[in-house]
């Protein structure tokens, strides 16, 4: 006898599967598929419309309240939803950066503001950029140069901001500021939210190692760009703890992402173009290389379970962390860890690859002998970038050893 | 299938009066006394823990038991790991206790089950021969059919707390077919037989003993055949399954102590006029550390809960578990001897303890390189 609970996963199951199947781009996929070029008119137009289906579904937008715009459903119903999309393999998360706002206004937003900018972010419609890291500033965000300068409503901003991603489809960016030459380090700051048409603001490409013609990054330009005060997210100089939710969002550790199963924006991306571990295995095995198969070559096979084993650890420790956030026994450190992890096994994974293809691995993007396209390679390359954005490594593991261990700060 | 990690309110008080009896029982005076001890048990400890429940946790009440679960069990070897414990808790209940109640029949659980969980009875497997692996092959010592009788004769290697053991669970070969899987039989020889001789092993981790034990035509009655004749294969590979989860759990309790002591000590120690956990080098290989035990204890739990609910990825799930604790046991105390430094080579500090300790839990059922290959093939037929 099957109870009505069942029933009911079971016919949200079918129900989230119709919708995919009806509203997925055709072909998708299979083979034949051809993805639109990231960044580029099609491909924005695409998640718009299908971010907008999904949210109007309710299958997305969770861990928000519903008079902010948020899909209140119940964790069951939420995990069946997750787990039929990441079958499908459309690639997570859909609403962007705009995410990391969401997070940081359910925190630190007023409820006009929180009214204003989520329901437009959660359903897709509105992307973001985001305005941290200067030239002179990474690592050491608390360093950021670029100053708001009060004139009566209104605060007046200069200066730069770079690796900004998303930089030229983004309509809305958040930046932090220097808004007190005085105060001491981490209280002299304040976080703001700014119209990307607003005067005074210009933007440019950063050309990155990938080398590919459409920049994934770029920099952003402040010249007296005025933004009114009503724009300011947390108080007056206290931008520095308002930065630090949306970073550990970034990281993976926001409600939004917890609610949503969707850990992070980082990290998942070189797997998804490695085609997961199946992928591997599969290019593995169809490589001959000195009269066998990689695959049956013992040093490569291992290698390649051992990213299986991670990723079970990942997800089994995925389970804890969201038990841990049910108890609020987290602390809000433990994203770091899974940024550490997870982009240094996609550098890893990106270099296994290559090295099964061997002396291909010297083709890119272009070459009409690259293999799968010069994708490897790519995601080879673009790895790198993973385990310095959003926090190093090493800082990451400053965090770890630090807030969760206890060690002294240097 | 949805799968709770972590630990409930019972779990939590279990884990509880676990860590604090091995503090109070078995401190580290007690553990080094049982590493000069030539048997390695200590019939007393042995007798407080049955009166805790320990031995039987698992077994059903009929037989003495608390009817507890596997994942509970999984507790007290994660306690027993940060104890460094010796003694023949992991041979008697893990590699014996389990196989005669999931595979004997009602007689040998009554003669068997409710004498371990009083703790008037160790036992031990002796499975392993020249190879040392557990590979179906490897396994010669012959089992001679004499009316109603068998008599054994071979050498087995390996064999943990043989000197204590008053039963010995034999892996022994009944036939000889092209399938080396089949022919393979499991008896509970009592260890008092004429004709058995344990000899010591030169083991590297005294905390958990190993010998020799030859068997020169020793007779055991076939009403002491756990399982089918010439089914003992299936049975062991369940051993196996069972003993790799328990010895992943032991190994996040050996890998976090020692993560605990290293973190402590680079708290404490000072170099250059600083505290030597200001250095980032010493501080990213400690949160290197953590996250190698943080994910270790995931598995492990994920693993636990797979055995105990018979999933039938359980498997496989052990298996990463194994592997990823495996690795991870001996990168943590690796690390924890580097990072004390001069004191943490010597005799005398306790880190070389968990040291062998992860060296042993690795090795036994296959290690973390051959678990690999496991999940390598299983991993192909998934795609066949």
């Amino acid at each position: 006898m099957v109870s009505g609970e069942t029933q009911k996963a079971e016919a949200l199951r079918e129900e989230v599967r119709a919708f995919l199947g009806k509203n997925l781009p055709e072909k998708w996929g299979t083979p034949a598929y051809k993805a639109p070029e990231p960044g580029s008119e099609q491909a924005i137009a695409l998640n718009k419309s299908f971010t907008k289906k999904l949210y109007d579904a309710g299958y997305t937008g969770f861990g928000v309240p519903a008079k902010y715009g948020g899909v209140e459903r119940p964790a069951g119903e939420r995990a069946i939803i997750r787990a039929e999309i990441l079958r499908s393999g459309i690639p997570l998360p859909f609403v962007g950066l705009g995410r990391l706002v969401v997070d940081t206004l359910l925190q630190w937003g007023t409820e006009e503001q929180k009214k204003r900018y989520m329901p437009g972010i959660l359903s897709g419609q509105v992307h973001w950029v985001e305005g941290f890291s200067e030239p002179n500033a990474g690592s050491d965000l608390a360093g950021v140069q670029t100053t708001a300068v009060r004139d009566g409503n209104e605060w007046i901003i200069n200066g730069q901001k770079c690796w900004t991603s998303g930089w030229d489809y983004g309509e809305w960016g958040f930046l932090l500021c220097r808004t007190d030459v005085k105060a001491p380090r981490h209280r002299n700051l304040s976080f703001f939210l700014f119209d990307c048409a607003t005067p005074g603001f210009s933007r440019k490409p950063l050309r990155q190692m990938t080398g590919e013609p459409h920049a994934q990054y770029g920099e952003l330009f402040f010249d007296d760009m005025r933004v009114p005060h009503e724009n300011m997210v947390g108080e007056e100089g206290r931008g520095w703890y308002v930065a630090m939710t949306t970073l550990i969002a970034e990281r993976g550790g926001g409600q939004v992402g917890a609610a949503s199963g969707e850990a992070g924006l980082m990290g998942m991306a070189s797997m998804r173009t490695l085609g997961g571990v199946d992928g591997l295995i599969e290019l593995a095995r169809t490589t001959r290389r000195y009269g066998q198969s990689v695959w049956d070559d013992t040093t490569f096979r291992r290698r390649i379970a051992q990213f299986a084993i991670e990723n079970e650890a990942q997800r089994a420790y995925g389970i804890r962390l969201g038990q841990m956030i049910r108890n609020r026994t987290a602390s809000g450190n433990e994203a770091s860890m899974m940024k550490v992890t997870r982009t240094e096994q996609g550098k890893r994974q990106g270099d296994l690859a290559c090295e099964i293809i061997g002396a291909y691995s010297q083709l890119v993007r272009g070459d009409p002998k690259a293999v799968n396209e010069g994708d490897y390679v790519f995601s080879m390359l673009m790895s790198r970038g993973t385990t310095i954005y959003m926090g190093t490594s090493e800082i990451c593991r400053n965090i770890l050893s630090e807030r969760i261990l206890g060690l002294p700060r240097d | 299938m949805a799968i709770e990690l972590g630990l409930n309110e019972e779990q939590t008080m279990l884990k509880k009066m676990a860590r604090d009896f091995l503090a109070t029982e078995t401190p580290k005076t007690f553990v080094r006394q049982m590493m000069n001890d030539e048997v390695g048990h200590s019939p007393e400890k042995w007798k407080k823990m049955a009166e805790l429940g320990w031995q039987g946790l698992v077994f059903p009440e009929e037989f003495g038991g608390s009817a507890m679960s596997f994942r509970d069990l999984t507790i007290l070897c994660e306690e027993m790991g940060r104890a460094v414990l010796p003694g023949p808790f992991y041979s008697t209940v893990i590699l014996v206790g389990l196989p005669i109640l999931d595979f004997g029949t009602d007689a040998q659980k009554k003669k068997f089950l409710p004498k371990i969980a009083s703790g008037e009875m160790v036992c031990t497997l002796a499975a392993l021969e020249e190879s040392g692996d557990l590979w179906a092959d490897d396994i010669h010592l012959r089992a001679l059919k004499r009316g109603n009788e068998y008599i054994l004769r071979g050498t087995k290697l390996f064999v943990t707390d043989a000197k204590a053991a008053d039963y010995m669970l034999v892996a022994a070969r009944t036939s000889r077919t092209q399938n080396l899987e089949e022919g393979i039989t499991l008896f509970m020889v009592s260890a008092k037989e004429w004709g058995i001789y344990v000899q010591n092993m030169t083991i590297m981790d005294l905390t958990r003993k190993q010998y020799e034990v030859r068997f020169t035509d020793v007779p055991v009655s076939a009403d002491n055949i756990i399982g089918e004749l010439n089914g003992g294969w299936p049975i062991l590979q369940q051993i196996a399954l069972k003993a790799g989860a328990a010895l992943s759990a032991e190994m996040v309790g050996v890998g976090e102590t020692a993560m605990e002591m290293t973190v402590a000590y680079l708290k404490d120690r000072q170099q250059f006029g600083v505290v030597i956990g200001t250095f980032q080098s010493l501080k990213h290989r400690a949160a290197d550390m953590y996250i190698a035990m943080e994910y270790s204890r995931s598995l492990m739990e994920w693993a636990a809960e797979c055995v105990k609910e018979k999933d039938p990825d359980a498997p496989t799930a052990v298996a990463m578990a194994k592997s990823y604790c495996g690795d991870a046991v001996k990168f943590v105390t690796d690390a924890g001897v580097q990072l004390h430094g001069g004191i943490g080579f010597t005799w005398d500090h306790d880190m070389h303890l968990y040291f062998k300790r992860g060296r042993y839990d690795d090795t036994a059922f296959g290690d973390s390189n051959y678990q690999k290959e496991w999940v390598a093939r299983k991993l192909e037929s998934n795609l066949m």
